[in-house]
């Protein structure tokens, strides 16, 4: 159980709660005995389906009775039902899950009947139309996940139900417009590292398949993170996807003009820990990639500046100091 | 600095929880029984107090949820088998010296029937795919001495295709970095002998930047902090050595900060409803941290680490030392 706080009940209202339980109780054992014992004969009946409708709206997490439910509809109700017939069925059970997700809005099992549901749509309406049906569906699906995710914007089951949705949709919508939502979600709140995410997924598929310039693309990518770490430069979100923006360190020129940019924030936030870590991160990257590039002074000015950093970070994040410490004594480490 | 560990009082509250069989609470978890049995086990184990549950109780409560049209275990009797459920059935048997009861090799074709062309394995045949099923099926397969039968490649083909630029791993290809997901896929890598698989530097500073001013540690940036996440991050930080790289100091006020020391337990933060999952994996993170008179903690298996290294499982993690009582 997560954030349910401890209440104090009186001794009375402790009693009245257990004899209101206790009625609920019985209920609810009875329900659960009347639909087990039908699933150990098999029975696939409406009758049954609707029992189990009932128990679910009690526990949705009862995962045996999901199964249940889909066996049901596997052997009992679809069988000898039209594909539109069918579709109807789905159709209500799908109306089902999203009320329940407005309750339980991380409960696996909900989640996963929706899923299984989507997966049940069979061709229609027509022959010559086999995908209308299942197209109809899961553009309904991308706008359940998108109130979901306006709801809670971290909710990683939205997420990964969204991925899901994007990539079984039989007419795919296009990855620009992954990136469009991705920005709104950011532009609302720079600390939803879920969209930062998403966003780092769908640029990477671009770039690897040439439909968006990788170098053209980056660079709107750091005046993004560059505005977000001037708002907040406390939000590691931001940080970390600036971290995988620089990646390998092999573009020399993006290094220094981000341990510049960097630079001029921890001149206005001297106790940045985030501009401060991020400045040893990249300085020894540069130590690393572009060694033959540099003097011997450049070197040792880099290097020594980030013993400076490590220091004065071991006192602005004493939290994680021996991690700071570490750092100092193994030279030019990645970390 | 706060109260200490309070073991008796937690004992018997992993006692009492069997015993509440009139709440309404304990049977709409039902679907979690086999979980709770091998936390609160665990936890036991934990606290040098293993015998508070009956042994043959025990055995004959796990053996009573054997789904035999399945080959395999459910969270609760005339529940259907599920791969979660059956590796906590495992371990729960190996803790009661017991796993001579299982029919391993309809056990063992259960699981690796799970495993899905990509690598990844389901939960059960309905087909919800996850990282953390992937870990059922190594550690189990790895406790009943099969771990020959799994195609590793293919095991660790999926697991780095959910590595993400963070150094986290998600629940599939594709998702965020979560520290359980990060947790289950670095310790199936450790049983698996594949660390390398892992940028330990990245990963660490991920982990340590799980902690929050409180000293507690959260999930995923910007999320809240939860004592389970002293299970999740530690026991990974302590697979990578990398324990040091947070405050220990802190984070165990934090955890004793969360027990109920009226009624026992410990909850997911100060002044929530404690229950027997946040209990093991605060005692977890505890013995982790070299708190006085627990025992040791394999964060590998989530289990006395003792028991694992009798079995010869025992991997390179570290723990900080155990502080003594006085």
């Amino acid at each position: 159980m997560h954030g349910v706080k401890r209440v104090r009940y009186s001794r009375e209202a402790l009693a009245a709660k257990k004899e209101r339980e206790q009625a609920k109780l019985k209920e609810y054992e009875s329900l659960t005995g009347e639909v087990l014992a039908r699933k150990k004969t098999k029975d696939w009946s409406q009758g049954s389906f609707d029992l189990t409708t009932k128990l679910l709206h009690v526990n949705p997490e009862f995962y045996t009775v999901w199964n249940y439910r889909r066996n049901i509809l596997l052997n009992g109700l679809f069988p000898g039902r039209t594909p539109a017939e069918i579709n109807d069925l789905l159709s209500d059970d799908l109306s089902l899950t999203t009320a329940f997700l407005k309750q339980h809005p991380k409960v696996y099992w909900i989640w996963n009947h929706r899923q299984w549901c989507l997966q049940q749509v069979p061709d229609g309406p027509s022959e010559e139309d086999p995908e209308a049906w299942r197209q109809s569906y899961w553009n309904k699906e991308l706008f359940v996940v998108e109130k979901m995710l306006d709801a809670d914007a971290r909710n990683f089951h939205a997420w990964n139900y969204r991925r899901n949705v994007l990539s079984h949709m039989p007419i795919r919508r296009s990855e620009q417009s992954e990136l469009v939502y991705t920005k709104r979600k950011i532009e609302a709140n720079f600390s939803n590292f879920s969209a930062w995410h998403q966003r780092s997924k769908v640029l990477t598929s671009m770039w690897e398949s040439g439909k968006l310039d990788k170098s053209r693309s980056l660079e709107d990518e750091f005046d993004l993170v560059k505005n977000a770490m001037y708002t907040d430069p406390n939000d590691q979100s931001v940080w970390i996807y600036h971290r995988w923006l620089v990646g390998s360190g092999d573009d020399r020129v993006i290094v220094e003009r981000e341990i510049d940019s960097i630079q001029e924030l921890l001149e206005e936030q001297p106790d940045s820990k985030w501009c401060m870590e991020s400045l040893v991160f990249y300085k020894r990257l540069l130590l690393r990639k572009h060694e033959d590039s540099l003097t011997d002074g450049d070197r040792n000015d880099l290097e020594n500046k980030c013993l400076e950093l490590l220091t004065k970070l071991q006192s602005v994040d004493p939290d994680r100091r021996q991690r700071y410490l570490d750092l100092s004594h193994s030279k030019r480490a990645v970390e | 600095m706060g109260s200490a560990l309070d073991i008796p009082l937690h004992v018997k509250y992993i006692q009492s929880l069997g015993e509440n069989k009139d709440d309404l609470v304990y049977h709409l978890t039902a679907h979690l029984r086999m979980n709770a049995v091998y936390w609160g086990l665990t936890a036991l184990c934990i606290m040098g107090h293993k015998d508070a549950l009956d042994r043959d109780e025990t055995i004959a409560f796990v053996m009573s949820c054997w789904d035999n049209e399945a080959g395999a275990f459910g969270a609760h009797p005339d529940h259907d088998a599920h791969i979660h459920a059956t590796l906590s059935a495992i371990q729960i048997l190996l803790m009661q010296d017991a796993l001579d009861r299982i029919d391993v090799p309809r056990v063992v074709k259960y699981i690796l029937s799970l495993q899905q062309p990509s690598g990844v394995f389901a939960g059960d045949h309905f087909g919800e795919i996850d990282t953390r099923f992937l870990y059922c099926a190594v550690n189990a397969l790895s406790l009943l001495d099969h771990l020959h039968e799994l195609d590793v490649e293919k095991t660790v083909g999926y697991i780095r295709r959910c590595k993400n630029f963070d150094g986290g791993f998600g629940a599939r290809e594709g998702a965020e970095s979560h520290a359980a997901q990060v947790w289950v896929c670095v310790s199936a890598l450790a049983i698996l002998d594949r660390l390398d698989e892992v940028d330990q530097d990245t990963l660490g500073w991920w982990l340590a930047e799980r902690q929050v001013p409180n000293g507690g540690l959260n999930g995923r940036p910007e999320k809240l902090e939860d004592v389970c996440y002293s299970h999740w991050v530690l026991s990974t930080m302590s697979i990578l050595n990398k324990i040091p790289w947070i405050d220990a100091d802190k984070l165990t006020a934090f955890i004793l900060s969360a027990q109920d020391l009226e009624h026992g337990g410990i909850a997911d933060r100060p002044g929530d409803l404690p229950d027997v999952f946040h209990t093991i994996f605060g005692l977890g993170g505890l013995s982790l941290l070299g708190y006085p008179g627990l025992a040791d903690l394999d964060p590998v298996y989530c289990m006395p680490a003792d028991l694992i290294e009798s079995k010869g499982l025992r991997k390179g993690w570290e723990a900080l030392p155990r502080r003594s009582l006085t």
